[in-house]
């Protein structure tokens, strides 16, 4: 397997530094680290990591501008987000810009380690908080926006996975319980985000079109 | 720097104001002049004092756009200018005339020195301006002895210094309290701004100490668990301050509610928006999420986690409390009622049908115990 190559954005020093070293020592590369939007961006265009630790408040701006700002440089690149942020809404604004998972910072190192290697493989890193923000995101979409369903929309198997994800089961727990591989457990919380992903850049794309930014 | 200047100097609207009452007050005491000079004995010597007036006024303007340190010249200029004027009268006409006319730079133009003087110096200073003004007048004109019924000269120019006098104390006071009320405003932001970055190095380093003590043995996973509870403390706390729990209003958001309850083993994961609800329903969700709650924490074991899903079905609310303890075991109803477990889900089930709704356990041995309560919201949103 190719080397995973690692970008931390956080604008704590010591922060940085720790996580840093836990990569390391999982055999990890560390190759860049920034503390805000602009940096993350730069950074990102040179190295091409493979993964980006993002944290949700940054020196100049938050981590949704961060990983709007570091997939524009560096669109291979996948963003987990590692936050002790409070806000909610930033964290699901992070994910819609792109990220492709969330894990809180006080998760063990073990943790982070598998969420590194997870992310990398393309997966998408889910805890149960994450999953309830997406539900309702979902829900919100379908509440608020156009009847005939232009907006996206859960499958039922991928609503009652993602209802299984927020009350804490492990992917595992949730192959064994809906009778599925746990690649299809898997497929099916990743395809929640993407729709989600795409809608948002669906919506971005129409709003700079009416905008004349295009 | 203007805006400095601006906030500290609360009189600058009302000297605007009198310099446009000033403006108004030479045009009539010049028009006034040029009827009036054909009566005079001296019309050349008054046409003098005149211009004087109209130099007076054009260099009074100049100094007080100029800037507030020469005020205090323009308000004794004022005065010297009236007085002086006034006296005047008596050198440019006949006794005849003066006694029973308003003397030279008009009563009008006299009323200047007594709004300079009250915008300066408040109510007292105004009124002792207006009855200086009004004595000067009296016994240039030779009039003392007329009651007040007749020449309104003196309650005019008091009630303007009276007048004028109060508007500047309560200008300035109402100044005060804006800018003490900016000050408190701009403390209080500082403050939280303050907090806030604490709060985040202080999330930080507990996150930090929680990550590295749980690689170093026994006494480590101690610390861990300690810094755990701490930062879970610490985010509800400011999640708290974030989020206004509860503003004694009719409508509660019931994910605030619940997040009060999450600590190291219970998590809360809810929709990003706020879920407004009716304050009776929302009370009762949360407390059977408690009730929920502490059922898990004396039954599920000592290392079962608990999870809380609250979803919003627009026309429903679905609220989840799961944990992965030891369940209850289908063969083992009995003693599960003996130790009091089915009582408290009687309860929940009953509680959540008096809400209109339906309570559903689910549970198997090893796999904890899954509750989901579906309510109606009531009435939609208004």
């Amino acid at each position: 397997m190719a080397e995973i190559t690692v970008m931390v954005v956080d604008d704590h020093p010591i922060w940085r530094a720790a996580v840093a070293r836990d990569l390391d020592a999982a055999g990890f590369r560390v190759v860049a680290e920034a503390d805000g939007v602009a940096a993350a961006g730069r950074r990102a265009a040179v190295v091409q990591p493979t993964v980006v630790l993002m944290d949700m408040s940054l020196t100049d701006g938050s981590g949704t501008d961060a990983t709007r700002s570091v997939l524009a440089a560096s669109p291979r690149s996948r963003v987990l987000v590692l936050s002790a942020s409070s806000e909610r809404d930033d964290v699901l604004g992070a994910v819609k810009a792109g990220a492709s998972g969330y894990l809180v910072k006080s998760a063990s190192a073990s943790e982070l380690v598998d969420a590194v290697v997870r992310t990398a493989a393309g997966h998408a890193v889910f805890t149960p908080g994450l999953a309830g923000l997406v539900l309702g995101e979902y829900r919100r979409i379908s509440a608020t926006g156009p009847k005939g369903g232009a907006g996206p929309s859960l499958t039922e198997r991928e609503t009652e996975v993602l209802r299984l994800v927020a009350k804490g089961l492990s992917a595992k727990q949730i192959a064994s319980k809906l009778v599925l591989s746990h690649r299809t457990v898997e497929n099916h919380v990743q395809a929640t985000l993407r729709k989600l992903q795409l809608a948002n850049r669906v919506e971005l794309t129409r709003y700079a079109i009416e905008q004349g930014l295009d | 720097m203007t805006a400095e200047v601006r906030r500290t100097d609360p009189d600058a609207p009302l000297w605007r104001a009198a310099q446009v009452f000033r403006l108004v007050t030479v045009v009539y005491a010049v028009s006034s002049h040029f009827s009036t000079v054909g009566n005079y004995t001296n019309p050349n010597l008054a046409w003098f004092f005149v211009a004087l007036l109209v130099a007076w006024s054009l260099v009074s303007a100049g100094l007080l756009a100029y800037g507030p340190q020469l005020r205090t010249i323009v308000v004794i200029v004022d005065q010297l200018a009236a007085v002086g004027l006034m006296a005047a009268t008596r050198l440019v006409a006949d006794h005849e005339w003066y006694s029973n006319h308003q003397t030279m730079p008009t009563t009008l133009w006299v009323a200047n020195s007594v709004i300079s003087a009250a915008v300066y110096g408040g109510p007292a200073v105004g009124t002792a301006s207006a009855l200086a003004m009004a004595t000067v007048s009296a016994v240039v004109r030779d009039q003392i002895n007329l009651d007040l019924w007749r020449d309104a000269t003196a309650p005019v120019l008091v009630a303007c210094g009276v007048a004028m006098g109060f508007a500047t104390v309560t200008a300035r006071h109402a100044h005060r309290q804006l800018e003490q009320a900016a000050r408190v405003a701009a403390a209080t932001e500082e403050r939280d701004r303050l907090a806030r970055q604490v709060h985040d190095g202080v999330l930080q380093v507990l996150a930090l100490v929680q990550r590295r003590a749980t690689e170093t043995g026994a006494v480590g996973a101690d610390l861990a668990r300690l810094a755990g509870e701490q930062e879970e403390a610490l985010r509800r706390l400011i999640s708290e301050q974030d989020t206004d729990v509860d503003r004694g209003g009719e409508r509660v958001d019931l994910t605030a509610l619940l997040r009060a309850r999450a600590d190291a083993s219970v998590t809360v994961s809810a929709p990003a928006e706020p879920v407004v609800l009716a304050r009776a329903l929302a009370e009762e969700l949360a407390a059977l999420a408690s009730t929920a709650l502490d059922n898990t924490a004396l039954h599920a074991g000592p290392d079962a986690r608990a999870f809380v899903l609250l979803e919003d079905l627009g026309d429903e609310i679905v609220l989840s409390i799961r944990d992965d303890g030891v369940g209850i075991a289908a063969g083992r109803l009995d003693e599960a009622t003996a130790q009091g477990r089915m009582g408290v889900s009687k309860s929940i089930v009953g509680r959540a049908q008096w809400l209109g709704g339906v309570a559903v356990l689910d549970s198997a041995p090893g796999e904890g115990t899954d509750w989901e309560i579906r309510v109606p919201k009531e009435k939609s949103h208004g």
